[in-house]
């Protein structure tokens, strides 16, 4: 036992006395399965002196750590997994939290969306905190029923608040139990008064809502905003900017002018009115920047009360439908044939008595006009069977290039989201084609083309992509040039003689010196263009003398009324309106209206068979 | 030395003191200092520099919070004194450093019989707050069973460690015998949440003691049926699990924690230009976390979580090269129960576990846990202290390593 004591503290003395060791290293085998990778040097318990006993006891031992740290590896490995857990929980949260965007007392005073006014600062659209109605059925925390009055009650004082909410769908909605919006605009006053109910399942979220002081006006241009996001007009294309905290304060300034709006909607919506259309569309573009004035789609919807009635009616016939628009082509056919020298002599004349026979394909003009016409004669009766033969002179080619540097082939220019893209036939254009698009059919384009293409005819013959932005002075686009100046001045005569002696003289305005083409476009139907269902376009500029302004008018399916005399052709519909609202819209422009000014139509004039001198 | 007669031990002839280790007081410290793990170290202080940070953000929200007619506190008022805290558990800790294995063994051993008999006296005499008996006020107000944790943990390492002498002991059944008793004791106060952790800690002990996989589903079993009896007998911890489950109402602190931590994005709002944190219960000692997040930024938050990870492993890595079964025991002990409270409450914070009355080790600010948390760091750092000049035995194959 002395010698024993200087042994290695692990060996037992209990051991060293003499016990079995077989029993010990049986419960070794026993106890430690992890031991598995390390096979176990059992001695034969045979020997029962004290060295030969240490041996299974340095074996356990070794065992025992062995097992101790293939289970701290383990220990390690769960903190990891405990780790790997916490730090992907902290991204997720990092990713999919929303944003805090207010920080500070400055910023919380901001509006939570920057307002959108018109180009002399009257508010279109603007934010402010409202109130919501929030129904919560399990705001009382327990399993009874939601309300303390009972659903009936609940809504007969609701009702006696908002007089316009339904007290039986109310009631449904309330017994129902299910959570959701009751209303989504109350006034403080109001939410006061729904507080006084003591009911605490009606909650009242401040909510930041978007208010269009102005109703419907100009609802296309504008948009509206759900749920913080701006959709279908501006709100939508400017959405980053009116969103950013930087510029939250700074209101944006659109191109538009609210009085110009009002005008054209209203001259718009009585023009169609008149003839009983189920639409109508009108553009007022200033010819030297590009900037659009005013845009119209009808009927409007009113972007504060977003319902399915309001939804539908989204769709912006001025960027987003195309339409073949007819003669109001037929100027660009000529302006382009007039650019490449195609008719050097403006006196000279194509037969008009006879349809053109294409194949089975047959072109002719509504009526007789004459044996022999001129290009002003042309476009003053709007002959479709002259404007053919000037385009087949032109030929495919040389049509095709002028309309697509026109823009005629692709999505019109401008930051509103929806734009449609023209019918353009691609490839290498059959006679056939160049003849029919210079009367406007087999190309369709949106309004906003035509009134970009009739603004570049005008204004010296520069194209520009139209905004809805304010541009500041002198900040317009270069723009690219079309038409050659000459070819735009005379077709300025040209517009100007059609307005004073031609189709579209119900267009004109007295002192405004309007020129403008009438185009009366058959819509395409089943099984070929339908006589009856048109689209009537009047698409003019003013003052000619002097280009600042293009109006387009454009009515869907007139139908013939006592007010149009009982026709459906632009000249009797759509024209009438442009020469309603040039009057109203033309001061607030800066164009006052002068009978002392005039283009000079002297060198046309003798040129004109019969009319009016 | 060829001349120096091996030593026989004789009746009455005690061994002649061979080779006198240096002794003066620098020389120690130099051993010390070659001898402590010295990454380890840094990263507790790290820790503890962030948690200074920490109540220094959270402080003006609590401080602002028990703000009442009665008074009101300065904003600081409790960075100031958990910085004193600090400083009191740094001498702690520093000082726990220096002693050696036996004397922690022994007065482990003591200390837990000590606490032990306070833990009797706190239901006793205990001071009450928030509904629970935890504190035991003489002179100082403190928390037995925090100091209790470390001591119990060695005690039960020493316990366990009899089994090289005669793998016959029931050391697991006395070991089971110790965490009853203490179990028992803090369910009378009612602190369900240290109740888990002594228990948790206590059974990766006998774990690596060796206890056999059957047995480990049977004990894990009984754990989860005592967490049931616990849950069905227990009014706060059934609130706290109904809420975590049934996802909690809008507005109870589970909420407010989740809106805190989400408040300040990846990089944070800046150091006290959180707003989220005024409205949260105890964001200076359970929901730091949170208010981390919210003025430091979700990453410094992945930081902390990657700092407890990386001080766990690295105590692991080094007990992989330990070769004393008691040391390997304690030490493993002591980090689990340290690791285990700072994941318990990271995930508390990140809503993926019930909430539980548990502070984040080192960070959150409380005059007990600081010091007791220093106390358990240090024991620690003796534990591992190496001489770094001695081979060990580690794992087969990890020798040609060295």
């Amino acid at each position: 036992m002395t010698a024993l004591a200087a042994a290695p503290r692990f060996v037992a003395p209990r051991f060293a006395s003499g016990e079995p060791s077989a029993h010990a290293t049986g419960t070794t085998a026993r106890q430690f399965p992890l031991n598995a990778p390390i096979p176990l040097p059992l001695p034969v318990p045979a020997l029962r002196s004290a060295g030969e006993t240490r041996i299974p006891l340095i074996d356990r031992r070794r065992n025992l750590l062995l097992t101790a740290k293939a289970r701290i590896l383990c220990l390690g490995l769960a903190f990891l997994a405990l780790a790997v857990v916490a730090v992907l929980r902290l991204a997720w949260l990092g990713v999919v939290q929303p944003a805090s965007t207010e920080q500070s007392m400055a910023e919380a005073l901001l509006p939570p969306r920057a307002e959108l006014t018109d180009r002399n600062g009257v508010v279109l659209a603007r934010a402010f905190p409202a109130y919501a109605l929030w129904y919560n059925p399990q705001a009382l925390e327990d399993s009874g029923p939601p309300l303390v009055k009972g659903a009936r009650q609940v809504a007969r004082e609701l009702v006696a608040i908002f007089p316009d909410m339904d007290e039986a769908e109310l009631t449904r909605t309330l017994a129902s139990g299910k959570r959701g919006y009751l209303r989504r605009r109350v006034l403080p006053e109001d939410a006061n008064r729904v507080l006084e109910i003591g009911e605490l399942a009606l909650e009242l979220p401040q909510e930041n809502d978007r208010h269009y002081p102005q109703g419907t006006l100009a609802a296309h241009v504008l948009g509206y905003v759900k749920d913080g996001e701006g959709h279908v007009g501006m709100e939508d294309a400017l959405q980053a900017r009116l969103a950013d905290p930087a510029h939250r304060n700074e209101p944006v300034a659109l191109s538009i002018d609210a009085r110009v709006q009002g005008a054209l909607e209203d001259e718009l919506s009585r023009g169609m009115r008149l003839v009983d259309a189920v639409g109508g569309a009108g553009i007022v573009l200033d010819v030297d920047t590009g900037e659009v004035m005013a845009m119209a789609s009808l009927p409007a919807f009113d972007p504060n009360h977003m319902d399915a009635a309001a939804q539908a009616l989204v769709f912006n016939k001025v960027t987003n439908q195309v339409y073949e628009l007819g003669s109001t082509f037929k100027p660009l056919t000529v302006a382009a044939a007039i650019d490449a020298g195609v008719i050097t002599d403006i006196s000279r004349r194509w037969q008009a008595a006879r349809p053109l026979q294409m194949g089975r394909f047959r072109i002719r003009d509504s009526h007789f006009i004459g044996a022999s016409l001129n290009a002003p004669e042309a476009l003053m009766h709007s002959s479709n069977i002259v404007t053919a033969q000037i385009a087949d002179e032109l030929g495919p080619a040389r049509m095709k290039d002028a309309m697509a540097r026109l823009g005629f082939n692709a999505r019109p220019y401008i930051e509103l989201p929806a734009r449609g893209f023209p019918i353009w036939p691609s490839g290498e254009w059959p006679r056939l084609r160049a003849m029919t698009v210079a009367y406007g059919h087999g190309v369709a384009v949106t309004p906003l083309h035509l009134a970009a293409a009739y603004a570049t005819m005008v204004n010296g013959g520069i194209w520009r992509p139209a905004t809805l932005r304010k541009l500041a002075p002198g900040q317009a686009p270069q723009g690219r040039r079309v038409f050659k100046e000459a070819t735009s001045a005379r077709m300025n005569q040209l517009l100007r003689l059609i307005s004073t002696r031609g189709t579209g003289r119900k267009g004109d305005a007295p002192g405004f010196r309007i020129g403008g083409k009438t185009g009366s476009a058959e819509k395409p139907g089943a099984g070929g263009y339908r006589r009856t269902t048109l689209v009537a376009t009047f698409a003019a500029a003013f003052p000619m003398d002097n280009p600042r302004y293009v109006v387009i008018a454009m009515l869907d399916e007139p139908k013939g009324t006592a007010a149009s005399s009982f026709q459906r052709t632009a000249a009797w519909n759509a024209a009438p309106i442009v020469g309603r609202l040039v009057p109203r819209i033309g001061p607030m422009l800066g164009v006052m209206p002068d009978d002392n000014r005039e283009v000079d139509l002297s060198d046309l004039n003798p040129l004109i068979h019969g009319g009016k001198e | 030395m060829s001349a120096a007669r091996p030593y026989v031990p004789r009746p009455g002839i005690r061994q002649a003191p061979t080779v006198q280790f240096p002794r003066t007081r620098r020389q120690r410290l130099r051993i010390w200092w070659q001898e402590i793990d010295r990454p380890l170290l840094a990263m507790v202080l790290a820790l503890m520099a962030l948690g200074a940070l920490a109540v220094a953000a959270a402080s003006p929200a609590s401080a602002r919070r028990l703000s009442g007619s009665e008074g009101t506190l300065p904003d600081l008022y409790f960075f100031y004194l958990h910085l004193q805290f600090q400083l009191l558990g740094l001498v702690v800790l520093i000082a726990t450093s220096f002693l050696s294995l036996p004397l922690i063994r022994r007065g482990s051993i003591v200390l837990t019989g000590i606490m032990l008999l306070m833990l009797v006296l706190v239901p006793l005499i205990g001071s009450e707050v928030n509904g629970a008996r935890r504190w035991l006020n003489l002179g100082i107000r403190f928390q037995p069973s925090e100091f209790l944790k470390p001591v119990f943990l060695i005690t039960v390492a020493w316990v366990l460690s009899w089994r090289l002498r005669d793998p016959d002991l029931p050391v697991i059944g006395v070991s089971a015998g110790l965490l009853a008793l203490v179990v028992g004791l803090l369910m009378l106060q009612p602190n369900l949440g240290d109740a888990i952790l002594f228990t948790g800690a206590w059974f990766v002990l006998v774990l690596l003691a060796g206890l056999p996989l059957k047995r480990i589903g049977m004990l894990g079993g009984a754990g989860l049926a005592a967490l049931i009896v616990a849950y069905l007998t227990y009014d706060n911890a059934r609130h706290r699990i109904d809420s975590f489950l049934g996802g909690g109402t809008a507005y109870d602190q589970v909420d407010l924690a989740r809106r805190t931590i989400m408040n300040g994005g990846w990089t944070g709002s800046g150091l006290w230009l959180g707003r989220r944190k005024m409205m949260l219960p105890e964001a200076h000692t359970d929901y730091i976390f949170s208010v981390i997040g919210e003025e430091f930024g979700l990453l410094v938050c992945a930081g902390v979580v990657l700092v407890y990870l990386a001080i766990v492993l690295r105590v692991v890595q080094r007990m992989i090269g330990e070769d004393n079964l008691f040391t390997l025991l304690s030490a493993t002990g002591l980090i689990a129960l340290f690791g285990g409270q700072a994941f318990i409450n990271m995930l508390v914070n990140l809503q993926l576990f019930p909430s539980k009355g548990m502070t984040l080790p080192l960070v959150s600010y409380g005059g007990s846990s600081t010091i007791a948390q220093c106390f358990l760091v240090g024991l620690l750092l003796a534990i591992t202290r190496r001489n770094p000049f001695v081979e060990r035995e580690g794992l087969p194959g990890m020798e040609h390593q060295r």
